[in-house]
């Protein structure tokens, strides 16, 4: 059994004092809020930099997360995981913030020009030219394919958590996290040699 | 050689197999080349995936107060959504007391009607609940102008005791118990929605 990536960001488990302050920023604490702000800040502003691509748009995207929140923590129940419903937030700020920014993705995976993958060739692709492309990979899956593949692949979620998360059901998450993995690994096949022939 | 389990691959990665379709998937790898093949592809696929760095770190005292300086001063709703969820789940308590209630009036109803029938009840209230549908209905009206006699006059009497006291204490029934089923199926259907995980112990 392969098991499950171990991610120290993944803290499932609601505490007693972020109950607290949750009720607290539901009757106007800010301070409150703003306590709660920085104990996520850097969970959503990972998720929201997965998605972008992009360091300032990540961080604009992660404080409209969480002015989005503020916004509409009277409809968080208590009894649900904060960091999903916050994430959950977060995977939407990223995808309205880039429609709005109008980046120049690329519609389709199949019009990234990514390198030759033999042998000799690779060998002149330095380690970040190889960490661009697959980024650049990433920003071109489908939006909801490309939310499951970060929620699972970085955040370490379950495909449970992943489903309550984006209110999808598992067998939708399934799919699209096979869907995303099928397109990474046809697009990024001369890397993936690569990786393999470093680590023979 | 059985069936590869490729489907399946992604989930027996990611840990998500578990009872008989976990012992399937393994079983199948122990002798299926290909399905190996496949699997260390994905492995590979995952390694190359975490070689992109996270973001940086960043200072969650400024992050917060930049995000504070940007919170508008709204009103909490908090109250009015409070309601309605109280709202929703009041709903089958409710139904539940109004069933509890008719059921127990109609009880009550018949159970002084027995003791009317066998006597026990004194005058006085013999006559609180006297005057029933037999004698204001319509068919002893038919009855006494003859258009109904015998046979007739003695079904379309018991039609209309039927129609005034068995089928309203039908129909309420039916009405509660459809309400309450209706608002099982909703229930049902947001909790449904977020799926859930025995697809994955086939």
């Amino acid at each position: 059994m392969t098991g499950e990536k171990e991610n120290p960001t993944v803290a499932t488990v609601q505490t007693v004092h972020e109950t607290e302050l949750v009720k607290s920023a539901q009757n106007g604490d800010r301070s409150a809020f703003g306590e709660l702000v920085r104990e996520h800040a850097q969970g959503v502003l990972n998720v929201v930099h997965r998605m972008c691509g992009d360091a300032q748009l990540a961080e604009d995207a992660a404080q409209e997360t969480f002015i989005r929140a503020w916004q509409n923590l009277s409809s968080y129940r208590p009894q649900t995981s904060l960091r999903n419903w916050l994430y959950r937030i977060a995977v939407n700020a990223a995808t309205d913030m880039l429609r709005k920014e109008k980046r120049i993705l690329p519609d389709d995976i199949d019009d990234l020009h990514l390198p030759d993958g033999r042998p000799g060739v690779e060998s002149l692709v330095s380690q970040q030219e190889r960490i661009t492309i697959v980024q650049k990979a990433i920003l071109a899956l489908p939006e909801a394919s490309r939310a499951v593949l970060v929620l699972r692949e970085y955040e370490g979620f379950s495909y449970q958590e992943i489903s309550s998360t984006l209110d999808v059901p598992v067998g939708t998450v399934m799919s699209r996290l096979n869907y995303a993995r099928k397109l990474l690994k046809e697009k990024l096949q001369p890397q993936l040699s690569l990786l393999e022939a470093e680590h023979v | 050689m059985s069936d590869h389990v490729t489907e399946w691959l992604n989930a027996y990665l990611d840990g998500e197999l578990s009872g008989r379709r976990l012992h399937q998937v393994e079983e199948h790898l122990a002798e299926c080349e290909t399905c190996q093949s496949e699997l260390e592809s994905l492995q590979g696929l995952s390694a190359l995936l975490q070689e992109v760095p996270a973001a940086e770190s960043i200072s969650p005292e400024r992050f917060a107060a930049q995000v504070n300086l940007r919170l508008p001063h709204r009103p909490v709703k908090r109250t009015r959504n409070r309601i309605i969820e109280v709202g929703w789940w009041m709903v089958p308590v409710g139904l539940l007391a109004v069933w509890i209630f008719i059921s127990t009036a109609i009880l009550v109803s018949d159970m002084v009607s027995a003791a009317n029938n066998i006597g026990l009840l004194d005058n006085g209230t013999a006559l609180l609940i006297s005057g029933t549908a037999e004698n204001a209905g319509w068919t002893a009206a038919l009855g006494q102008f003859g258009i109904l006699q015998g046979n007739s006059l003695h079904w379309a009497e018991f039609t209309e005791s039927f129609s005034r006291n068995v089928l309203p204490q039908f129909a309420w029934q039916v009405s509660i118990a459809l309400l309450y089923l209706a608002w099982i199926a909703i229930w049902w259907a947001r909790r449904t929605r977020q799926g859930h995980g025995q697809l994955l112990e086939g």
